[in-house]
């Protein structure tokens, strides 16, 4: 029997994702694109996939579009919301998973996912940005580093400088004054993060958090959020690294569901 | 179908620009008085011979306003005041202000201060003790007040003859209102959710008599339609307002049906009739104390959660949809327990917050999407 593939793309605000799965299991091929919806992100992506897998777009039985860009997104056969792929995604990445905190480049979510991997219900953050990964990124910048290098920088942290608002704006004059009185700046990081940790936690509660939690989205692959997550929810979060990947994922997996029907 | 698009349309046509409305009735020479949500004694106006014009806010961005309401206040008293301060409610004889929440209590201030004598307020209290004696006479006495303000402004007394007859004009459209709602349900192929919200809102700027023969008309030929199979989810909404074009939109992109609401601007303002009392004013207070699912109404019991789920049930929906219209301090107390009340009942409820000031509306998409997903599965 011919093998099946299907091709999941999550445009996000920030990033394009796209991975192309193998008979629904096996990863032919994915990539990350840095640029999101109504960028050259989306297609950069779906280009470097095909490429990658050595596949044509016709050689494909699926096309699945997800994130926040979808609907703009040309050629998919289905179109799904970020959360139904998200979920699905968590739950073959982390068998078992019931939890899924999901904190992408401008919104977060958490999602409760029922052992087979369908979405059971789920929250989203208000339209603010604090508490995403676009919080961290300003962050990042008043503090003249680099996203990439705060887990770093948390990790060597010793001790947690509080920082009390959430709101972008207010959170960023805050570590300004912070910066003011020359404190430690990998302790103003870790109070960056739990400051973020705070904000998801709120939400995860909201929700009701039934453990294994994990966690999907670019901002689990900074593990001084993910730290911070686990101390205010009081328990073990699984990250897998395809984390960002996890709504691509799911689409390419859903994708692959529809076509086994 | 033809009859029902048309009628449809002519009722959406209104909706889109009910300044058209307010412009013909003053041109007509008749006198027209402003209603602010919730609960203001309609029946009074129209029986003083002026048209009661519905103020539900508009969506459209506010900017005068924040010159006296803070940005946190919902958009439903900003939009509003805003068009005051613009001058767009100008030709209003006069505008009743409820004083309900904590919102609506600085709004009658605001607009004196900042639209002046061009459109006088007239105050409007109501018992919040409203089921009790003491609280029916007290709305009873309060309404009594309002109608002395309203013969001022009419130039002519008003018998309780004619406070009768205004009662049985909207009590029939009351009833127009009800058979309308339950025959869209029945035809959700026919009436998309903006069709219906546009039918039930445009007797707002409509004389309600007016407004009876068109939704008379229109369920009519609904029923005249032949019977289609409806593939798409029903839901249920709750909440202040769900007139949203986008919102609307988004569930129709989703095949979303609303099958029935608990919508302050809906059916909560038309699921309950005026009892004819003899004492006619009286019969309008005693309303008050019979109509449930509001939250700006003292509602111990919590009467809306279980109103909600009856609701539900009833009309066979998927699921809910709340409505959840920003800073709303008494829908986000409600939400709670309601929310808990559903999910004991296994029914699915998704709250999704609007803003008639909102221009970006993907995030309640993601939601609503997600959430049809979770009912189709």
């Amino acid at each position: 029997m011919a093998d099946i593939y299907t091709l999941g793309i999550d445009v996000g605000s920030t990033t394009s994702k796209c991975l192309i799965l193998k008979n629904g299991t096996e990863i032919a091929a994915s990539s990350l694109i840095p640029a999101g919806t109504g960028t050259s992100g989306p297609g950069r992506a779906l280009a470097e996939t095909l490429n990658d897998a050595g596949l044509k777009l016709e050689e494909l039985a699926a096309v699945t579009a997800t994130g926040y860009g979808r609907n703009t997104f040309e050629g998919a056969d289905f179109v799904v919301s970020e959360l139904s792929c998200h979920a699905l995604g968590a739950a073959a990445l982390m068998p078992g998973v019931r939890t899924v905190i999901d904190i992408g480049g401008q919104d977060a979510k958490v999602l409760r996912v029922s052992p087979a991997g369908r979405l059971e219900r789920f929250l989203m953050n208000d339209k603010c940005a604090a508490g995403t990964g676009r919080f961290l990124e300003v962050m990042a910048r008043v503090l003249e580093t680099d996203v990439s290098q705060l887990a770093e920088m948390d990790e060597k942290a010793k001790g947690v400088v509080p920082i009390s608002s959430t709101c972008t704006v207010f959170a960023e004059s805050e570590v300004i004054s912070q910066l003011a009185k020359n404190v430690d700046i990998r302790d103003l990081v870790a109070g960056i993060h739990a400051s973020v940790a705070v904000r998801t936690a709120g939400l995860a509660r909201r929700l009701g958090v039934t453990a294994p939690v994990g966690m999907t989205g670019g901002v689990a692959r900074n593990a001084g959020v993910v730290r911070a997550l686990e101390k205010e929810l009081n328990a073990p979060i699984a990250v897998s690294p395809m984390a960002q990947l996890a709504g691509a994922y799911g689409a390419a997996l859903y994708g692959f569901k529809k076509k086994e029907g | 179908m033809n009859e029902v698009k048309m009628l449809l349309d002519e009722l959406a046509a209104v909706c889109a620009n009910p300044k058209a409305q307010l412009d013909a009735a003053v041109a007509d020479g008749r006198k027209c008085v402003g209603v602010l949500p919730y609960f203001s004694p309609e029946e009074l106006v129209y029986a003083a011979g002026m048209l009661p014009f519905g103020l539900w806010g508009a969506e459209m961005q506010a900017n005068e306003s924040k010159r006296y309401y803070p940005a946190f206040i919902c958009s439903l008293l900003h939009t509003v005041l805003e068009l005051g301060l613009k001058g767009a409610l100008n030709d209003l004889s006069a505008i009743m202000v409820p004083i309900c929440c904590d919102s609506l209590k600085g709004f009658g201030a605001n607009w004196k201060y900042g639209v002046g004598e061009a459109v006088p307020v007239i105050d409007v209290a109501w018992a919040e003790n409203r089921k009790i004696p003491a609280g029916v006479e007290f709305t009873r006495s309060q309404f009594r007040k309002v109608l002395g303000q309203l013969e001022a402004i009419a130039g002519d007394r008003v018998s309780d003859a004619e406070i009768g007859a205004s009662v049985a004009v909207y009590n029939e459209n009351r009833a127009a209102l009800r058979a309308f709602s339950a025959a869209a349900a029945r035809r959700p192929e026919a009436v998309s959710p903006t069709a219906r919200c546009a039918a039930i809102k445009a007797g707002y700027f409509m004389d309600r008599a007016e407004h009876t023969e068109k939704l008379n008309a229109l369920t009519a030929a609904l029923a005249a339609l032949p019977e289609q199979k409806w593939d798409g989810l029903r839901v249920v909404t709750t909440g202040i307002l769900a007139d949203s074009p986008a919102l609307l939109r988004i569930l129709e992109d989703n095949q979303i049906a609303v099958v029935g609401d608990q919508i302050a601007q809906e059916s909560v303002n038309f699921r309950v009739d005026t009892p004819v009392t003899d004492d006619p004013v009286e019969g309008i207070a005693q309303r008050l104390g019979q109509v449930e699912g509001c939250s700006v109404l003292f509602d111990p019991g919590k009467q809306r959660g279980k109103e909600l789920i009856e609701l539900a049930k009833k009309v066979n929906a998927d699921g809910i949809l709340w409505v959840m219209t920003k800073f709303c301090d008494p829908e986000e107390y409600d939400y709670v327990p309601v929310k808990r009340m559903a999910d004991a009942a296994g029914i699915p409820l998704l709250a999704v917050e609007v803003d008639q000031q909102m221009v970006n509306y993907e995030q309640a998409r993601s939601a609503i999407e997600a959430f049809a997903e979770i009912l189709r599965f």
